[in-house]
């Protein structure tokens, strides 16, 4: 008697892959939520000022915090109109950028991940210092707001 | 003997890492920092859930380490977006809203005024060799002088009509 093994399909053997493979989930996760964020800035315009987010601090204390107007940044950002998106909120550009190199690093680092599994561990410490010092250069100004509202606490 | 690997939680695991990693970026955010305090604690849940699954099984616990560490940790940032949002409250205090602005701007409206009644106002003009030199004193006393030296001795005190007997 010949036994064949049965074939999986190739949706099946992405899953099972993926499942082994935590990194390239986590990896195509951040993608997604990054294309999202691209994605609201695209779809909700700033002529229209139909933002569904809006800042709890402005409610709270009627007025506006360090980074209110960054979704309107966002969106002239998107739209090429650089020099109005700064106008709105200076740190907006920092942050587009944090979130566009993660992007473009998620993708590259999921090629090198399957391209060279060698290197695995080694690209993993790589991605997690790298990310970390980018997410730290690009929110600096809003950590140092943190931290300046814990030290000088109301009375 | 092969050691089999049993990765239970690990789902568990991946699922709090990245809601912790997500909730890590926006709590640094003031505007949505106080609203990610929400995926902090379901992190912090789903990693606790995940290492209590691992250590009964005694798979591997890294991840869901990790994924706990940060989603504390931006729980904690979070929660401090409580005492930026009282440092602008207390910003707007010190204030006092529109007031303190519509003071300032009535004071710098007075100074121009008052200014430009008594300014000195000089023009010159220069052409093919020949000036013409203009002067204007738009002082308010000098304008009340000329004006009484214009109707010199004809002022009319008592401008009502006499009545005809």
């Amino acid at each position: 008697m010949i036994l064949y093994k049965r074939k999986s399909s190739p949706r099946q053997s992405l899953k099972v892959r993926l499942r082994n493979e935590p990194y390239l989930l986590i990896n195509i996760f951040f993608a997604g939520v990054i294309l999202l964020i691209i994605a609201y800035s695209g779809i909700f315009s700033p002529e229209k000022n139909n933002y569904p987010v809006t800042c709890i601090h402005e409610k709270i204390t009627r007025e506006p915090c360090f980074s209110c107007g960054l979704s309107h940044s966002f969106s002239l950002i998107v739209r090429g109109r650089i020099n109005e998106a700064y106008l709105w909120n200076l740190c907006g550009m920092r942050v587009f950028l944090f979130f566009a190199s993660q992007l473009i690093l998620r993708v590259t680092f999921s090629i090198f991940y399957l391209k060279y599994p060698v290197t695995r561990k080694q690209l993993i410490i790589i991605d997690c210092i790298g990310s970390g010092l980018i997410f730290l250069i690009s929110f600096w100004p809003f950590i140092v707001n943190i931290i300046s509202g814990i030290s000088r606490p109301t009375p | 003997m092969e050691d089999v690997k049993n990765n239970t939680g690990q789902n568990l695991g991946i699922a709090a890492l990245i809601t912790a990693i997500i909730t890590f970026v926006f709590a640094v955010i003031p505007c949505v920092g106080l609203i990610a305090i929400i995926p902090g604690i379901i992190a912090i849940v789903l990693a606790s859930i995940g290492l209590s699954q691992a250590a009964k099984n005694n798979s591997p616990r890294g991840m869901l380490i990790a994924g706990l560490i940060i989603a504390i940790i931006a729980s904690l940032i979070s929660v401090s977006q409580i005492f930026v949002a009282g440092k602008i409250a207390l910003k707007a205090d010190k204030w006092k809203g529109d007031i303190h602005i519509q003071n300032i701007i009535k004071d710098i409206q007075d100074n121009v005024v008052k200014d430009l009644e008594d300014a000195n106002i000089s023009i010159k003009v220069e052409s093919n060799g020949e000036k013409v030199e203009i002067n204007t004193n738009s002082d308010k006393k000098d304008r009340e002088q000329k004006l009484e030296d214009l109707e010199g001795g004809n002022i009319q005190k008592d401008d009502t009509l006499q009545k005809k007997k």
